[in-house]
């Protein structure tokens, strides 16, 4: 995996400015493998390099040759802990652990960096495109990849399907299921989905009643809410992304190491049968532009003889792979 | 020094167990210590281990005539099941896996089973604390993306899985995986349940938060018996896994060549290195060392020997692939063999430098 050489991620100041951390990454050569400055204030850059230690004891991969150097631009004022989320992000894009596709802003602090999670943000409406931490948002360092927490007793999960519309605005959208166990009581099995019309809410809940009665297990345990990134629009091609980031909120499915894109759809998920859907063409092109290292591409049996040439390999290239699926479950 | 290792090392290590039980071996237990002299049950084979980690093996039938100083196994060929959880994010969803112990391998140098007797065998190896190591080792050769086992795995991807997995099983601990299959998990690891308890346990948390962070989870074990048992390892693998590298698969050209031989004198000094460590509760001669400081080289060692399991599934990989995988792995050994110099020389340390710190 290459690895850019500096990184930069901003953060929304409480004043309305913008607060920049830069990361700079060069061979470790005996020192300390963080090192944090902040103009005029020794103790937040101490805290800085505490935080950015506590957060890489959730990364797989240790590696003790470089150091990475951050530095603020400006000194944020007293209790405002925000900063935290970007100086996490900071260095884990000068190390290639998290490779975004544009520029990154990001507000958000933890008491429990070492898990992973992150428990809020001062910043109170974000602007779009900010990554913000805490319920809502971002609540833990996997959620980037769609990933549950391995820790919360809420378990959620997304996966990402092509939102096609046949000009400009295509882009990949999400959707995440969060589920709670029902304790045993009287409360019914529900489904909910606050985003969405009555008709949308049923058809959902019928998807993931069919795919938990193909499952075996599931049905009766669950209260389940289900949430779009963008709530408006047509077709059910997110069938498939939905019936998967279902199956692994409940931990009933194999983990990809970055993201799942899925696209597909049926009428028969009490059999678990993937079906095709429209627009093979452009959801491709989509799906070759979006995809990135560790991604997990799922399509419908039917596109595999029509796929256009070399996605495969351009997307293994990139590090993703993909799989033409007929039936989900195990192999 | 290295006398002070091996003392640690008896600390831990109870005295012979009167009571060997013959009856579990090749149920719940795979190895079981027996004390010299003692008839080797049927169907069974004896490791002997002496002092500086050789092995020889007995074949079945007759006593374990032990030498001066040797350490007897009995060991069960098996076959074992077991079932391994892939992702611990994913407990509904396992692997069913059969594994056996290999008779020797007239080919190999070592045996690998032998070397994780002498270097992790304790006095029992437990088919559960097996499983837990090979499950272990499995997620995080997962995580870091090693190995694949994607949603939907096609029978191309569960094959490719399968030759990883089981070259990493018989490269890391010496066992044959005979069989392995996906399975639900969901009748016996229900999900909802650990959820459950886990959010009853929540508001419990909350009221906490008060106090100041007492313990954070790495801290919860014991520096002297990880010490131990992690610089027994060191000790004992790092030859035998140099040895391993060199036989694995031959460098194309002279740079690779120079490459390889250049990690491996760097391999051998982190070995000299943990053959003269210091011992852990001794700043200097007949002084004592205070406690947060044996905590954080306990916390070295550990490390240290993660960086050997990296090494080990590194090999195996190179194992599986061949000369092609060779060439491309140069960088992840280099990030192996610096972390091991990095963690050998912090456990050396009697304080952490103040520079250190501040540059």
């Amino acid at each position: 995996m290459s690895a850019p050489h500096e990184a930069v991620c901003r953060s929304i100041a409480p004043d309305g400015g913008v607060l920049t951390i830069t990361a700079t990454r060069r061979p470790r050569a005996g020192r300390a493998d963080v090192k944090c400055s902040v103009p005029g204030d020794a103790a937040l850059a101490e805290r800085m390099q505490q935080v950015v230690r506590l957060a890489r004891h959730t990364e797989p991969r240790f590696d003790s040759r470089d150091q990475v150097v951050l530095s603020l631009d400006r000194t944020p004022p007293g209790d405002w802990r925000d900063w935290e989320l970007a100086a996490v992000l900071a260095d884990r894009m000068v190390r290639g652990v998290f490779a975004p596709r544009g520029p990154v802003s990001a507000n958000g602090w933890s008491d429990a960096w070492h898990l992973g999670r992150i428990d809020g943000r001062a910043l109170v409406n974000p602007p779009a495109g900010v990554l913000a931490g805490g319920a809502g948002g971002l609540p833990h360092l996997g959620a980037l990849n769609g990933q549950p927490d391995p820790a919360a007793g809420v378990s959620s999960a997304r996966a990402w399907f092509p939102l096609h519309s046949g000009g400009a605005e295509d882009s990949l959208g999400w959707v995440e299921v969060s589920v709670r166990p029902l304790s045993g009581s009287a409360d019914e099995d529900s489904v909910t989905a606050p985003d969405l019309d009555p008709v949308r809410q049923a058809a959902i809940a019928a998807v993931l009643s069919a795919s938990r009665h193909f499952d075996g297990r599931g049905q009766g345990q669950w209260r389940t809410t289900v949430r779009f990134g963008e709530p408006r629009f047509q077709g059910d091609s997110y069938g498939f992304a939905l019936v998967m980031a279902d199956r692994i909120a409940r931990g009933r499915e194999f983990l990809a190491r970055g993201r799942i894109i899925a696209s597909g759809s049926s009428n028969a998920w009490h059999a678990g049968k993937v079906e095709s859907v429209e627009a093979r063409e452009a959801k491709c092109a989509l799906i070759a532009r979006e995809a990135a290292a560790g991604d997990r591409v799922l399509l419908p049996k039917e596109w595999e003889a029509g796929l256009p040439a070399g996605l495969r390999e351009a997307l293994r290239a990139r590090g993703a792979s993909l799989a033409c699926v007929e039936r989900i479950g195990i192999i | 020094m290295f006398g002070s290792l091996l003392k640690n090392f008896s600390l831990h290590r109870p005295l012979r167990q009167p009571d060997f039980d013959a009856a579990r071996l090749g149920v719940s237990a795979i190895a079981l210590q027996a004390p010299a002299g003692s008839a080797l049950p049927g169907g069974c084979a004896a490791v002997l281990v002496d002092r500086n980690g050789r092995s020889r093996r007995l074949a079945a039938g007759g006593k374990i005539a032990a030498h001066e100083g040797e350490v007897a196994w009995c060991v069960h060929p098996g076959p074992y099941s077991c079932e391994l959880a892939p992702f611990a994010a994913a407990p509904e969803i396992g692997l069913r896996v059969s594994i056996a112990i290999d008779a020797s391998d007239p080919r190999a140098t070592h045996q690998r089973f032998d070397l994780f007797l002498a270097s992790e065998g304790g006095a029992a190896v437990e088919l559960n604390g097996f499983a837990a190591a090979m499950e272990n080792a499995l997620q995080r050769e997962l995580a870091q993306g090693n190995l694949d086992l994607p949603p939907c795995t096609t029978l191309e991807e569960w094959n490719v899985f399968r030759a990883g997995f089981n070259q990493l099983m018989y490269t890391r601990f010496g066992v044959m995986v005979d069989d392995c299959v996906p399975v639900d998990l969901g009748a016996a690891r229900d999900y909802a349940q650990v959820l459950e308890a886990r959010l009853t346990q929540q508001p419990v948390e909350q009221q906490q938060v008060q106090a100041p962070a007492a313990i954070t989870p790495q801290q919860a074990f014991v520096p002297a018996c990880e010490d131990a048992r992690a610089l027994r390892r060191l000790f004992l693998e790092l030859p035998c896994l140099m040895c391993a590298i060199r036989l694995a698969a031959l460098p194309a050209g002279q740079e690779q060549f120079r490459q390889q031989q250049d990690l491996l004198r760097r391999l051998d000094l982190v070995s000299l290195s943990v053959g003269t460590m210091p011992a852990l509760e001794l700043r200097a001669p007949n002084e004592a060392l205070a406690q947060d400081e044996q905590l954080r080289r306990a916390r070295h060692s550990r490390c240290a020997a993660a960086a050997l399991d990296e090494a080990w599934a590194l090999l195996a990989r190179i194992k599986n692939g061949g000369e092609a995988v060779l060439g491309t792995s140069f960088d992840e050994a280099d990030r192996i063999v610096a972390n091991l110099e990095y963690e050998t020389a912090g456990r050396r340390l009697t304080v952490v430098a103040t520079e250190e710190v501040a540059a």
